[in-house]
């Protein structure tokens, strides 16, 4: 059995997992309007973290993060040849060195820690997160390492904000998922990490139950869903097949729901295919903004504390159904025996990846 | 067991197919050496024209191994072939002309800045091949053959049956490219380890 837990979680919500589940639990969003932020001025929507430097903050974040992970488990784990760390980030610390943008802040992190082994970066867009979290657990079902550490982290820059504005993709409100009036994303930092183990003896708190996903591409589009969810059809397919879990077996769903029209679109599509589309779901980037590489992460550590309280979070932004299929979305926060939940993510490049995580 | 049945170099003047050269830049042509290399596959695919050299890169090795496989399609079901790539700089070539076209051409442009993520380069391989499979992009310090060995072990024993895998050194102007092809139930080929790769790859 592979063991998940120690979750945590930096982000503007808080500096810790208990601070941001409660901003959560407390139905608080991250995002604000920053004054001249856009391309030309313009104000825009982010959910950015106050009050850390700016200088390195990768780096930065990548470290404190790991500190924090390191109270709630076995800190020896972290020293050990057969601890694997995996990174998930699409840009890393570009504003550093964007010729290379991962090379200074992972150096710098594996002589901090005295990591025996040279860590991964899973840079795979917005499914990096549940990529590299699969791909933590299969290292460890192969036995190839006993440990995992996955980090996801994504920082806001002029780079990435840009970016999005010149395919008009941000939203002039706070993003509101899988509404009717959702148009577009707003961008989030944050970071965060889970830990996964062969033993749930490194576990100070409880653990979860990784089942261990797939991943999908649409073989449709670089940078538009697809129009049928045939990528993330397939990969949920697929991994509730290779878990033995029949669709029915699932509490919630933890979507990806970046608040454009077009995947929020696709998502609905993909899970009324699936017939799991009458099982409550929610999207967190209501309350996180899309913090891309690091999104993954984030919403499996906030889907570990709904299970841990029995408690539903609800979708925020979302008011009335915008999508051509119906979904359950959770429109409060609502007591629930949450036992199997089903984390998914849909990004650019056509990618689509799930995983199933279970209460012992 | 599984082995290595195609392997595809491309530097920054030549491309060799199973170690055997397919073309040397021609030096006078006003094709870049990318689309020199396009030419020479005989292909009417002009999406490929719009891609980055990252994605071209990744592309044209694709089809190279493809002609040197011409059942590589007709074989595998269209979700039993993965993608694992790895490169140390990630998108850096098109992140710094993205960074370009904001900064010094005052207008962000958003045909560069689909192309800043690497793994774009695997949906346009899977588009091109309507390949619905498994898809990972990992950033490395250097060319890692125990990376590829371990992790597309794991693909294989978990639904894949082949395994397009390949190394994206792409920029600043230095080219290269180390592709090669995993198959399970074809045996002819190299054993899949990890002296074999970094024997083939010569990097």
């Amino acid at each position: 059995m592979i063991f998940i837990g120690a979750e945590e979680i930096i982000s503007p919500l808080g500096q810790n997992m208990e601070e941001n589940f409660l901003s959560v639990y407390e139905n608080r969003s991250g995002i604000s309007l920053i004054p001249h932020a856009g391309f030309n001025d313009e104000s825009i929507h982010l959910s950015k973290i106050a009050g850390i430097p700016n200088y390195n903050k990768f780096e930065f974040l990548i470290i404190d993060i790991l500190e924090k992970v390191l109270k709630q488990v076995d800190p020896s784990i972290v020293l050990s040849k057969k601890t694997i760390v995996i990174i998930s980030s699409t840009k890393g610390d570009l504003d550093r060195n964007i010729s290379n943008p991962f090379a200074d802040s992972i150096t710098a992190f594996v002589k901090y820690f005295e990591l025996a082994n040279e860590p991964i970066v899973v840079s795979n867009a917005c499914i990096s997160g549940v990529l590299a979290i699969n791909a933590a657990g299969n290292f460890i079902k192969s036995g190839l390492y006993d440990h995992a550490i996955v980090l996801g982290c994504d920082v806001i820059s002029d780079f990435v904000l840009y970016g999005f504005q010149s395919l008009f993709a941000v939203s002039a409100k706070p993003c509101a998922p899988f509404d009717v009036d959702r148009d577009g994303i707003t961008l989030g930092e944050g970071c965060s990490a889970v830990v996964l183990s062969s033993s749930k003896e490194i576990f100070q708190k409880s653990s979860f139950q990784l089942l261990t996903g797939t991943s999908a591409n649409d073989a449709n589009h670089i940078s538009g869903p697809s129009r049928t969810g045939e990528g993330l059809f397939r990969s949920v397919k697929k991994t509730l097949e290779q878990n033995h879990i029949d669709g029915n077996e699932i509490d919630f769903i933890s979507a990806h729901g970046t608040a454009t029209v077009f995947n929020d679109e696709m998502e609905a599509i993909a899970f009324e295919r699936l017939e799991i589309n009458e099982k409550p779901l929610n999207s967190l980037k209501g309350y996180f903004g899309h913090t891309l590489g690091a999104a993954g992460v984030i919403e499996t550590a906030i889907s570990l504390q709904m299970m841990r309280n029995n408690l539903l979070v609800k979708s925020l932004g979302y008011k009335e159904s915008g999508t051509s299929k119906t979904l359950n979305i959770a429109t409060e926060n609502k007591s629930s025996e949450l036992n199997t939940i089903l984390k998914t993510a849909s990004g650019f490049g056509g990618c689509n990846a799930s995983l199933v995580i279970r209460k012992i | 067991m599984s082995f290595i049945t195609v392997c595809c170099h491309i530097n920054e003047n030549s491309c060799f197919v199973n170690g055997e050269t397919v073309l040397h830049k021609n030096e006078e042509s006003p094709d870049s050496w990318f689309k020199q290399l396009y030419k020479e596959l005989g292909i009417e695919y002009p999406k490929f024209y719009k891609m980055d050299m990252l994605s071209q890169g990744g592309f044209i090795g694709s089809e190279f191994i493809k002609r040197a496989k011409p059942d590589l399609i007709s074989k595998y079901k269209d979700d039993e072939i993965a993608l694992l790539f790895a490169n140390s700089k990630s998108s850096a070539d098109t992140d710094i002309r993205f960074k370009e076209s904001f900064l010094e051409k005052k207008t962000p442009s958003p045909s560069l800045f689909v192309y800043t993520l690497p793994n774009i380069v695997l949906g346009e391989i899977s588009i091109r091949n309507k390949w619905f499979g498994e898809n990972m992009f990992a950033i490395l310090p250097k060319f890692t053959p125990d990376f590829f060995v371990q992790y597309g072990t794991i693909l294989l024993n978990t639904g894949s049956k082949a395994m397009l895998a390949g190394w994206l050194g792409i920029s600043e102007g230095r080219v290269q490219v180390f592709m090669f092809l995993v198959e399970t139930e074809n045996t002819n080929g190299e054993k899949f380890d990890a002296e074999n790769i970094l024997k083939y790859s010569g990097l």
